[in-house]
């Protein structure tokens, strides 16, 4: 199987092949991943993952800079479905537009918006609730049977870093949360596409079963 | 729930960890890669590499063990130490690190900070201030460059407050007064900073035992705790402070997972 990394300019590319590469190995599954910005390897792909850090006007600008890239991915998910899945702001991208510096349209694949995180309020120690979300967090799961959360549970964590969050009146398309202040969706998806707004790269042993699962998921 | 982060800080030199750490089973304990591996897997949070050989000659150093560390080390990579222009700072985040510590570059070149968060991010920005106490300041510090040997007689609440307002996403607190004490972290310093601004702080030195990881977050309202050497010389593990911590009320990363 062929998995691309979708190099757009933006994002930890090294540390999500990092840690494919490691569940692959470890796990002696049977992935050839690729890091790659040539629309050619990216069509002949069997899976595709968007990464992105940064903003997301940002990350929707240095996409639209490769020619040719929105549509072949648009065309590679919902008419070919293949396997997708977006992390941190490659999956706020999935969704229809976010509200960061300026209103940007998304992909349109997944309902909602992307709206700054609220402040007001202080957590159970009186600390006032801090922007970015940084940190460890649990997932809320909302699709107990997806398998994507195979060996998964609430008390596991996943790391977290971000500003913003999704606001979504399509509450099938959200398959956990997480709770900072707020409900914020964590895991979204339909279909052969999924986000995530935690960095399942850098969330260590359960980053790692989430990877695997990913992998391993059929849809 | 969020949980407080424990972060683990390593020295390098030239490559290498200055204070060794008395991991069971580790061949080469000045091995920075292998001792931020052995940290990930007993649950440190994060880990935090200071490069203080920090000369852009030497840069190329810490790439390598960035670039190493990030291949078998899944939790977040902080790096810092003389990172003064925006091709370094690209250049350790493609080795693998996930965010930049800006310090005495952010006081020399005051546009670095929002340089860096415009190109990469806010996220990855991280604004680190040494603080030395100073009653002749508005809020009684002093922010300081070199490792505290170069006064500024820059206001830290003020540095901090436009360090955010120019895009730092965190700040790391570092009280010069009480580093390398072991007793106890700056409470009203910490306190002053993180009351004050939006973003998280980081509370660092003077780390003693778990019970000033717990003050510092209970009382002065820290995100998240640094430390060093008590972690080196294996006085406290990191499970130690963690469940000091919860026992405490403060919720942490179950590092059984």
């Amino acid at each position: 199987m062929n998995l691309v990394i979708i190099d757009y300019g933006s994002g930890n590319l090294r540390s999500v092949e990092n840690a494919f590469k490691n569940t692959v190995a470890v796990n002696n599954l049977n992935f050839k991943i690729i890091v790659t910005n040539n629309l050619s390897i990216i069509s002949k792909a069997d899976h595709l993952i968007l990464p992105g850090v940064g903003s997301f006007p940002d990350c929707k600008k240095g996409l639209l800079k490769i020619i040719g890239l929105l549509d072949l991915l648009t065309n590679q998910v919902l008419n070919k479905r293949k396997k997708f899945l977006g992390i941190c702001v490659g999956m706020q991208l999935m969704v229809d537009y976010s509200l960061e510096k300026k209103r940007t349209s998304g992909f349109g694949w997944l309902d909602g918006c992307f709206k700054k995180l609220k402040k007001n309020g202080l957590d159970y120690l009186g600390r006032s609730y801090k922007i970015p979300h940084i940190g460890w967090n649990n997932l809320q799961i909302e699709d107990r049977n997806h398998p994507i959360f195979d060996n998964i549970n609430e008390k596991e964590q996943y790391y977290f870093v971000h500003s913003y969050a999704l606001e979504s009146k399509s509450t099938n398309e959200i398959l956990a949360n997480t709770i900072y202040n707020q409900r914020i969706p964590a895991i979204i998806g339909k279909d052969n596409y999924i986000g995530v707004q935690f960095h399942p790269e850098k969330s260590g042993n359960s980053g790692q079963k989430f990877i695997y699962n990913w992998l391993k998921w059929k849809p | 729930m969020l949980s407080t982060r424990v972060i683990a800080c390593l020295d390098v030199h030239n490559g290498r960890t200055v204070k060794g750490i008395n991991f069971i089973n580790l061949k080469d304990a000045g091995d920075p890669v292998e001792q931020a591996r052995q940290y990930s897997l007993i649950g440190a949070d994060e880990i935090c590499f200071l490069d203080i050989s920090a000369t852009n000659e030497k840069r190329r150093t810490m790439f390598n063990v960035i670039s190493k560390t990030a291949e078998s080390c899944f939790v977040p990579l902080t790096v810092g130490g003389g990172v003064n222009n925006l091709k370094d700072f690209r250049e350790l985040l493609n080795s693998g690190a996930d965010k930049v510590s800006i310090n005495s570059s952010a006081v020399y070149n005051p546009n670095f900070i929002r340089e860096s968060s415009d190109k990469f991010g806010n996220q990855c920005v991280v604004l680190a201030i040494d603080a030395i106490e100073n009653k002749k300041l508005p809020c009684g510090y002093e922010v300081t460059t070199h490792g505290g040997r170069k006064k500024t007689n820059i206001d830290v609440l003020k540095w901090a407050k436009q360090g955010v307002k120019n895009g730092a996403g965190e700040i790391l607190l570092t009280s010069m007064n009480s580093d390398g004490t072991k007793k106890g972290y700056n409470l009203k310093l910490t306190k002053l900073i993180a009351k004050n601004v939006s973003v998280p702080v980081i509370a660092s030195g003077g780390a003693g035992s778990p019970r000033d990881m717990v003050d510092v977050v209970l009382q002065a309202g820290a995100s998240a705790v640094l430390a060093a050497s008590i972690f080196h010389y294996g006085i406290h593990s990191i499970s130690s402070v963690k469940k000091e911590m919860l026992k405490n009320g403060i919720q942490v990363r179950d590092c059984e997972n």
